[in-house]
């Protein structure tokens, strides 16, 4: 049975260092958010095998994964409005570009 | 080693394996494509955990956002069809590093500490919608509140920022 | 009691009001007497009906004021208001021309409320401040006119002497309200022995004074110098009547001894001054002998015993003197001065004035059946009927033959002269005036003997004095129309004409001691002053310089403190730009420089930040992962 959960959370350590990695490294915005996607997901699959082998009983784990559910919609909607928003200034989503905020 | 062991395997290693494959492809379809199937993965396993309403929610949702993230890709890539195999990747050393840091410090976390007795039986699928509704309306409401006009002021914002006033548009 | 309070009231208030409104004064002042006059008689009636009026006012403690209405005050209060009224009227026409009119009669007016009070008070205390106001007043009026020559110098010899006079009648009120331990006057009265012996001279010597006897009689003289309404009221009928009226009402009290002083008195000053105005070169100065004369004889009534004698020559008289007056005032008019050689046949342009004055100088020399005749002939009763007779009797006779001459002497001096034109301005006033005062001058008599039974007096029997006194007037007035005085009065005439001056005369003894010691007083005082002065100024210069000194000092103290005050102020400015300043400025300079640094990291570029994010997030959770463990 502990193993199960060992899996599990091992999976998630995985998608999170992919989508660190990807974060990081991509210079297109919607890679980016992709990158993000994958490190929410991967604290889904936490809070889901945590909820399942060590509180079964408790739904307040499965209402923390409706809540993140929720942000990565959310998140994922701004984002893109903000893509198109500087794709109409731009004319790309290319983050290399985006120097304007240089200190 | 039981059957939920194996699928739990199973899935997650799809999930992983998809995921590498976003970063990994040239062509930025095949890269939604592949999160998609990744997040599915996820929800599959989900529902090996016995969280039916999660995992069907997750397949569900996922199923509909990527759909839309392909078709901004296509909107907004240079080249979608990854038919110019440009290196679309900058500070590769520094994200590697930190990808690989992070994931060793994760997996340090996850086997090193003594996570304490495994629960055995888990309720019913139907218990869990109710004591889920039940655990929504009640204790969680003001979570559950706030969490919808976060929503709704995101939608707004994003469609705020999204659209522009007719006279820009026409220059 | 209001009668009382209005006899003297309604002459006062309209004095006041006549000073300070100085619009129609005439006006004023002839309501104010007028009112006064009836407010007398109506007293009159009361009293005459029967009983006495008292007013008591507060006053000093235990010595309150009183208004007493006697028959005997009652009687002279009627008189004073009557001769004030008339004299009023007669005034209105002389002061015409005179540009100061409200003066004289708001002056004027004041008098006759203080001579009132005089005569109608009741207590010691009244007496003496109405003393005082009578005096002070005339003094204003004689020196009415006191920009002419002569003027100032005889009202203020008049105020002198009779302020001198005063003395004794002082004492004599100190005495009798210590003894009787009471100031009402008919409780004094009745002291007897040494205290009233003693009062009663001190009395006497005030009423020397007042009424200008011997040898006190040369104020009047000079008091002629003041208009002739001033003459006719205050030195014919009132101010020197009050001698007279305050020994008739102390005469109860006043043992033989003072009594015979009294008539001693009276009876040399009626001769001395008869001469003195048988010899005057001036009609108004030997009218004022003349008042002296008569007063003296008044004084000898009383000194015979008989006050109710002099108290009928006194109410006769005053009628008498002040038509003679009055008289003599148009005929001044008429010359502009009263000197005999100017004055002479002024009568004759002026038949009835001239009628009016002989017909009061008859009546003056005590030819029957005018008002004199029966005074004078109480008056020789009196002396015939007195204990000391011997004396009394000769002096009141050759008083009346005196009366007689110089009355002749005047009425011829104004008939035997050139007749010159006269101007009629303001006769009719005068003449008003003058016509109910002969009058009353010849009608008089005829009241007396009401007048005794109601002061329920006993005159002696007359006979011989009514013979005696027919034949003394008689021939007085013989010898003085038909013998010169200089014939008549031989080796007597200088001495007469300078007033029986005795070694250098009140002039001297009093007058000029008195004003020497005053200048006395004012240069000592002036001296005081000045020394003061000195002083002042010594003490003051020398606590001025040493207050310079001093301050001086703190002066330099002060700058010392100042410069200190500035280096310590110079010193913190140094620390604080150099040391603080620095100290802060370097930090933000310092600052700044890393700050400047710091940015650096700012590139701009996402995928940076995100990479700083994460660096941030390890760390964090490194923190909050590791130091549970730890702890």
């Amino acid at each position: 049975m502990i193993l199960e959960l060992m899996i599990a959370l091992s999976v998630g350590a995985g998608l999170f260092g992919i989508g660190l990695y990807g974060a990081l490294s991509q210079t297109n915005l919607v890679m980016i958010v992709m990158g993000v996607e994958l490190i929410l997901a991967a604290a889904l699959v936490n809070l889901v095998a945590f909820w399942r082998y060590l509180h079964p009983d408790e739904p307040a784990g499965q209402m923390f994964v409706l809540i993140v559910m929720a942000v990565m919609a959310v998140e994922m909607a701004v984002g893109f409005a903000i893509a198109i928003a500087r794709f109409r200034v731009r004319g790309s989503v290319e983050m290399e570009e985006a120097r304007e905020l240089k200190g | 080693m039981t059957v939920q062991m194996i699928f739990l395997a199973f899935f997650g290693g799809a999930a992983v394996w998809f995921g590498v494959v976003v970063f990994r492809t040239h062509s930025m379809v095949r890269s939604a494509l592949a999160l998609l199937f990744s997040q599915t993965a996820i929800g599959a396993m989900f529902l090996v955990m016995q969280a039916e309403f999660l995992g069907v929610l997750q397949i569900m949702m996922m199923a509909t956002e990527m759909s839309v993230m392909a078709i901004f890709m296509v909107m907004f890539m240079m080249d979608p069809g990854g038919m110019g195999k440009m290196d679309m990747t900058h500070q590769k050393r520094l994200s590697l590093w930190a990808g690989g840091i992070g994931l060793l410090a994760a997996l340090l976390l996850v086997w090193l500490p003594d996570w304490g007795p495994v629960a055995l039986s888990v309720p019913g699928a139907h218990e869990q919608a109710a004591d889920l509704g039940r655990e929504l309306l009640g204790r969680s409401m003001l979570i559950f509140q706030s969490a919808g006009l976060t929503i709704l002021t995101a939608m707004v914002a994003a469609t705020m920022v999204a659209i522009v006033p007719n006279a820009e548009q026409r220059k | 009691m209001t009668m009382l309070a209005l006899i003297i009231l309604a002459p006062l208030l309209a004095g006041l009001a006549a000073l300070v409104l100085r619009r129609a004064p005439e006006a004023i002042a002839l309501a104010g007497a007028g009112l006064g006059f009836v407010a007398a008689m109506a007293l009159l009636a009361g009293i005459v009906s029967g009983g006495t009026m008292q007013l008591v006012l507060p006053g000093l403690p235990q010595m309150p004021l009183r208004l007493v209405a006697t028959p005997l005050t009652a009687v002279i209060s009627a008189m004073v208001a009557t001769v004030a009224a008339c004299v009023l009227i007669y005034a209105v026409g002389y002061m015409r021309s005179d540009p100061e009119k409200p003066r004289f009669f708001g002056i004027l007016l004041l008098f006759v409320a203080a001579m009132q009070a005089l005569v109608l008070a009741g207590d010691w205390i009244t007496v003496l401040a109405a003393w005082e106001l009578i005096g002070f007043s005339s003094y204003l009026l004689i020196g009415f006119w006191h920009g002419r020559d002569g003027v100032p110098g005889a009202a203020m010899r008049a105020f002198l002497y009779t302020r001198s006079a005063d003395l004794g009648l002082y004492l004599g009120i100190f005495v009798l309200i210590g003894w009787a331990g009471t100031s009402e006057i008919s409780a004094t009265l009745d002291i007897t022995g040494t205290p009233a012996l003693v009062a009663g001279l001190l009395l006497l010597v005030g009423a020397m004074g007042k009424s200008a006897q011997v040898p006190l009689q040369d104020w009047l003289q000079r008091a002629m110098a003041g208009p002739t309404p001033v003459s006719a009221l205050l030195h014919s009928a009132t101010l020197v009547a009050a001698g007279a009226i305050l020994l008739i009402r102390v005469a109860p009290m006043l043992p033989s001894v003072a009594l015979l002083a009294v008539g001693l008195v009276g009876g040399i000053t009626a001769v001395v001054t008869g001469l003195i105005a048988l010899a005057e070169r001036d009609l108004k100065r030997l009218l004022a002998a003349s008042t002296s004369s008569q007063y003296g004889l008044m004084l000898l009534a009383i000194g015979a015993g008989v006050p109710v004698a002099a108290l009928l020559h006194l109410i006769a008289h005053a009628a008498i003197k002040s038509t003679l007056f009055l008289g003599a005032g148009v005929f001044q008019h008429d010359r502009d001065s009263t000197d005999m050689e100017a004055v002479a046949g002024a009568g004759r342009t002026r038949p009835l004035i001239l009628a009016a004055f002989g017909l009061a100088g008859l009546a003056l020399a005590g030819i029957p059946p005018l008002a004199g005749f029966f005074s004078k002939d109480a008056i020789l009763a009196a002396a015939l009927a007195a204990p000391g007779a011997i004396w009394l009797a000769p002096l009141a006779l050759a008083g009346t033959v005196l009366t007689g001459a110089y009355m002749a002497r005047a009425l011829r001096v104004l008939w035997r002269g050139e007749a010159q034109p006269v101007s009629g301005k303001g006769m009719g006033w005068m003449s008003a005036g003058i016509a109910v005062l002969t009058a009353l001058a010849a009608g008089l008599g005829f009241a007396f003997a009401p007048l005794e039974h109601l002061l329920g007096a006993e005159l002696p029997p007359e006979g011989a004095a009514m013979i005696l006194g027919l034949a003394a007037a008689l021939s007085g007035l013989v010898l003085g129309w038909f013998v010169a005085p200089s014939r008549l009065m031989g080796p007597v005439l200088p001495m007469a004409q300078r007033g029986f001056a005795v070694a250098g005369g009140m002039d001297g003894l009093v007058l000029r001691p008195a004003l020497a010691v005053a200048a006395t007083c004012e240069g000592f005082e002036r001296r005081l002053l000045a020394a003061q002065l000195g002083l002042v100024r010594v003490l003051g210069l020398g606590t001025a310089s040493r207050a310079e000194r001093s301050d001086n000092r703190l002066y330099a103290a002060t700058l010392q403190v100042g410069r200190m005050n500035l280096r310590l102020g110079n010193g913190a400015e140094t620390t604080d730009t150099h040391g603080i300043d620095g100290l802060i400025f370097g930090l933000v300079a310092r600052t700044i420089a890393a700050g400047r640094r710091l940015r650096l990291l700012q590139s701009g570029l996402i995928h940076r930040e995100l990479a700083l994010t994460v660096m941030g997030i390890a760390v964090i959770a490194a923190v909050l992962l590791t130091v549970p463990i730890l702890s």
